[in-house]
């Protein structure tokens, strides 16, 4: 145990708001589990609270596990995961899932622990850390467009391509990442355009495609141009019930909350404890609760900036943004469709909302976070200079 | 082109404001949803989740005068299964010894509720009957049987409840309990008393929790329901029962359409039984209509008492002025007025015109004095009441019928005549029934009443008291001599009720033999009534009994058709009040009582091993003691007599098993 703690390293307050959104997430989980148990009628109140605490105690140690590698090695994990993560973003696609006819193959079952898994959310991990590395690479080159389709944009049509038929808002969600990062790396404005035009351009072949032929294969496009057209109509329509219900729940909440567990709009939620999850957390715990989660983002934030800062290489910045951005911009998406500013998507509340998936792969890109702030990369190149590592991923990443 | 650490952190700074502002919308929309919407939205959540439940009151029970229920409500229980909620395992267990358990309860095999069972598993049934309208011991029986005594979610037990109104009187008074009715007509006590015995609807908010979920918000109820009062009506158990069947006789006997009995409670104007029979097509009697509350209909002869009551109240005749009724038979433009008797009674004392119900000779006397002045006989009439409803709770009296002679449509030249004898005025049983109640009641005509009180379990609520409508009716002159005359109508050997006559007990009377669809001879129909008190000295029950349509081919007057119905209450009701007779000697001795007694006492002391002398003592006696000694006694002579001689001795030893004889004077 005191081995475990005297390991903990990096920036402190980064594990301290961990710490307290994932010691917080117990009470909106707990109180929105109802809605799973009495109204979707599956498993019990307990079962739910079990199963997210032991989801966020693996979480914890996949931060520690991964906080422990120098972050140099995660150039080469990037090009050893890129594969992999395509054919499970491949596999999952084929099995074809659907909710009501639309496309939602988004999870695949891990086999035997009975634990569904959502690709989409690795991928983005893995592809942003891989055009982080890029454009560390490139940091010293003036870049020109046609030698960054190969190694930049290929990958990233990709990745997209795969993820955008089951899930459009993380499509462009990571689109999006994907071009700050290359904003912040110093990628040319004019190709940046160029690329945002070739995405509008693909995008709409697919919507039309989809359209045109609607047997051809199963999307979600009628979906996401219902969920547009609802939020541009700005009518409460029965339609947008889920929104209006979310407004409700936040109306309801007032200044100081109903209070924890006392949530009613909890029940007719659907996602309540996921999607829809602060909008239960401003019903409970009102606005005070409300704006203390958002300034408990921001602190995150602040303290990836300071991470960014402190870290001495192109790539560790760059790492620290492409995996931490993500997790604040989710986090605020989330919260602007409960408050009706963006149309409904289907990202969660990071560190907060219930499901394995999304916990996990924040702690994944927590701990990259704090693997960069713990210095342990500069630690190892003091080892080095004495003694000669033949590790070979320190190889692979060095070269890279 | 190359790029600097720096130039990467002030771009990401940038980026951070850009998500900072991004942070600051969705407080200020969050503000704007709490505060410039909230009020909406706070409204869309209460009509979205929150629904006032009502609770339904428990109705209050109807009792009789006596106590006896009349109408309660009974929680009643339909057992129903859900055949997929118990898992293979519980359900192969248990099929049988539940099975089983059914059968002995619900009485089909246990077979039978196996395969049921299975049945419903198979088809996935959800929702499967067992059985319906249980008593609670019942239920709770079932309840405890194997499977279900595991409860709604591992046994698939299933109980609905719902509250029935029960009558533990069955058929007897059915309409006059009547019922109640939310959409629809509502009769009876239960639809006039309604008031009192619904109570008032509580509510409860709930709040949805579910769909086709709802939880209490609070511990108590918003508005508790409260329960209906229960009340106690005029309606005597016992009373009814006798009316009931006795109606019910005649009505069989004569095959009539249908009929109606009422008694009343001479001072008070409590209603103690009301029945109304009307055949089915399949020629049975059960209560359908109101009858005597809501039938209004020709009465005539009972309607003669008012008449007479008129002209005496007028002086226009005297009860020993003498009319002459001729042959029977009078006409009035045309149209005759016959007696029954054929030939006519010729001449006849006011009073016996009524005692033997002459038409003429009723007819005479009105048409003599009031003739050319019909009006002053029409408002006598008026003014007794005649004319105007009684005003019951009971929903659907019928209109009474009176024409004035200002009324020139339906006034005419024989109209005075024809009202008379009861024909061109129409009256409701119940109505008649007030003003012979009246007679009865010293001239006090009383509304008719059903309801004695309204209670709160012990607490009385609301009392009713008797009500009077005419504080007198006529003069006391006036009703001595109709009481005389309604008395001889039993009890004089010429009169038209004499039939009734008992010699135990007194009734009063007037005896109706009404023709109904006259117009038509070859529709002619009878209407049979008896409207009358008892006893008739000192009045406690009047009571009226109208027959519709008896058969002729049986008879149809009303002394015979509706009087034995009169009789047989009276009876009845005479036999089950006790008799006060005082003894006074109670305590008086008898000195040759005394001297047997004394005599018989002394022998019983005696030795019992010899036989005693028994000779002057009263056979009885003798029997008695010798076989008290272990003899066996022959005797011989008449059983009553004293004893003469005896075959063994006095003084002799008693032999056990020896027969002695006695010879008896």
């Amino acid at each position: 145990m005191q081995e475990i703690f005297k390991n903990i390293k990096g920036d402190k307050a980064i594990w301290a708001v961990v710490a307290l959104l994932a010691l917080f997430s117990f009470l909106p989980v707990y109180s929105a589990s109802t809605n799973l148990v009495y109204v979707v009628g599956s498993g019990t109140t307990f079962g739910y609270l079990l199963k997210h605490g032991f989801l966020l105690l693996l979480g914890l140690g996949i931060i520690y596990a991964i906080h422990q590698i120098p972050y140099n090695y995660f150039k080469g994990l990037s090009i050893i995961a890129m594969p992999i993560t395509i054919l499970l973003l491949v596999y999952t696609l084929a099995q074809g899932t659907t909710i009501g006819g639309a496309n939602a193959s988004r999870w695949i079952q891990v086999p035997f622990v009975g634990i569904s898994f959502q690709p989409s959310t690795l991928a983005s991990i893995v592809l942003l850390t891989h055009v982080a590395r890029y454009l560390s690479k490139m940091k010293n080159q003036t870049i020109r467009f046609k030698d960054s389709i190969l190694p930049l944009w290929i990958p990233v049509f990709v990745f997209l391509v795969l993820i955008l038929p089951a899930n459009f808002s993380t499509t462009a969600i990571l689109f999006f990442m994907v071009l700050v990062l290359c904003f912040l790396g110093g990628y040319p404005w004019k190709y940046l355009m160029a690329v945002v035009g070739a995405g509008v351009v693909v995008l709409s072949m697919f919507v039309l495609t989809a359209k045109a032929f609607p047997g051809l294969f199963p999307n979600r496009v009628d979906t996401w141009i219902n969920r547009v057209e609802n939020f541009a109509d700005g009518k409460d329509t029965g339609e947008d019930y889920q929104i209006e219900r979310a407004k409700i729940a936040i109306a309801t909440g007032g200044v100081v909350g109903v209070g924890a567990g006392k949530s009613i709009m909890k029940n007719f939620l659907p996602q309540s404890s996921s999607d829809f999850i602060y909008a239960i957390i401003v019903e409970e715990y009102g606005l005070v609760g409300g704006f203390v989660i958002i300034a408990i983002y921001l602190l995150l934030l602040f303290r990836i900036i300071i991470v960014a800062h402190k870290a001495n290489s192109t790539f560790g910045k760059l790492l620290v943004i492409a995996v931490g951005l993500p997790i604040v911009f989710q986090a605020f998406i989330n919260m602007a469709v409960a408050v009706e500013l963006l149309p409904v998507t289907g990202q969660t509340l990071p560190l907060i909302s219930s499901g394995g998936t999304s916990i996990w792969m924040t702690c994944l890109a927590i701990g990259i976070i704090l693997s960069v702030s713990s210095k342990r990369q500069e630690e190892l190149e003091l080892e080095e200079q004495d003694i000669d590592n033949q590790n070979p991923l320190d190889i692979l990443s060095e070269q890279l | 082109m190359p790029i600097t650490d720096k130039s990467i952190l002030s771009r990401l700074y940038f980026v951070a404001g850009c998500m900072f502002l991004l942070a600051l919308a969705i407080g200020v929309k969050l503000v704007g949803i709490q505060f410039i919407d909230g009020d909406k939205y706070r409204a869309l959540s209460q009509k979205r989740t929150i629904k006032n439940f009502t609770i339904e009151p428990k109705r209050g029970n109807l009792y009789s005068d006596d106590g006896s229920l009349l109408a309660t409500s009974v929680t009643k229980y339909d057992i129903r299964f859900d055949a997929l909620t118990p898992s293979r395992a519980v359900f192969e267990d248990h099929i049988k010894p539940l099975s089983d358990s059914l059968s002995t309860v619900l009485g089909r095999p246990s077979s039978y509720y196996q395969n049921l069972m299975k049945e419903a598993r198979i088809e996935k049934n959800r929702y499967l009957l067992i059985a319906r309208d249980l008593g609670y011991t019942k239920y709770m029986q079932i309840k405890g049987f194997p499977m279900f005594n595991l409860g709604p979610y591992k046994g698939g037990f299933i109980v609905e409840q719902e509250t029935q109104r029960e009558y533990p009187l069955g058929g007897i008074a059915h309409r006059s309990v009547g019922y109640e009715r939310e959409n629809g007509p509502s009769v009876g006590l239960e639809g006039a008393f309604g008031q009192f015995l619904r109570g008032e609807e509580g509510h409860r908010l709930k709040q949805k929790i579910a769909q086709g979920q709802w939880k209490p918000i609070t511990d108590y109820n918003e508005i508790e329901p409260k329960d209906g009062y229960d009340v106690v009506s005029t309606i005597n158990v016992n009373i009814q029962d006798i009316a009931h069947h006795a109606l019910l006789t005649q009505l069989e006997k004569y095959k009539a359409m249908h009929g109606t009995v009422v008694v009343m409670e001479v001072k008070t104007g409590e209603i103690k039984a009301i029945s109304n029979l009307g055949r089915t097509s399949g020629g049975k009697y059960f209560e359908r209509l109101n009858y005597a509350v809501g039938e209004s209909h020709e009465p005539g002869s009972t309607f003669k008492l008012f008449s007479m009551i008129a002209a005496l109240e007028d002086h226009a005749v005297d009860t020993s002025d003498v009319i002459d009724t001729g042959k029977g038979v009078i006409s009035f433009y045309g149209k005759k007025v016959r007696d029954s008797k054929w030939g006519g009674y010729g001449e006849l004392s006011v009073s016996d015109i009524l005692v033997r119900s002459s038409n003429v000779g009723i007819v005479k006397i009105i048409d003599d004095f009031y003739g050319d002045q019909p009006e002053k006989f029409v408002n006598r009439l008026y003014n007794m009441g005649l004319n105007d409803k009684l005003g019951l709770a009971i929903k659907g009296e019928g209109v009474p019928y009176i024409p004035h002679p200002n009324d020139k449509e339906r006034w005419s030249g024989i109209a005075l005549q024809w009202m008379a004898y009861g024909y061109g005025v129409s009256m409701t049983p119940l109505q008649t029934l007030a003003f012979y109640n009246a007679v009865a009641n010293d001239g006090e005509l009383l509304k008719p009443r059903l309801i004695k009180e309204v209670r709160d379990w012990d607490k009385v609520i609301h009392k009713f008291d008797k009500e009077v409508l005419n504080p007198s009716i006529c003069s006391s002159e006036t009703l001595k001599k109709v009481q005389a005359m309604l008395e001889n109508v039993v009890k004089s050997d010429y009169g038209t009720g004499h039939g009734l006559y008992s010699e135990n007990f007194s009734m009063a009377g007037k005896t109706g033999t009404a023709q109904k669809n006259y117009a038509d001879k070859s529709k002619l129909k009878y209407i049979s009534s008896f409207a009358g008190y008892f006893p008739a000295d000192e009045p406690k029950y009047s009571c009226i009994v109208v027959i519709h349509e008896p058969d002729k081919g049986v008879g149809y007057y009303g002394a015979d058709v509706s009087g034995p119905v009169f009789k047989a209450i009276a009876q009845k009701i005479y036999i089950n009040s006790p008799l006060i007779d005082t003894i006074d000697e109670l305590n008086k001795e008898d000195s040759d009582l005394l001297e047997d007694y004394k005599s018989y006492y002394a022998k019983v002391k005696q030795n019992n091993s010899i036989i005693p002398n028994v000779k002057g003592m009263s056979g009885m006696d003798a029997v008695s003691i010798l076989e008290n000694l272990g003899l066996r006694v022959k005797i011989q002579g008449s059983n009553g007599g004293t004893v003469e001689s005896q075959s063994l001795e006095s003084g002799a030893k008693v032999e056990s098993d020896k027969t002695i004889v006695l010879k008896l004077t």
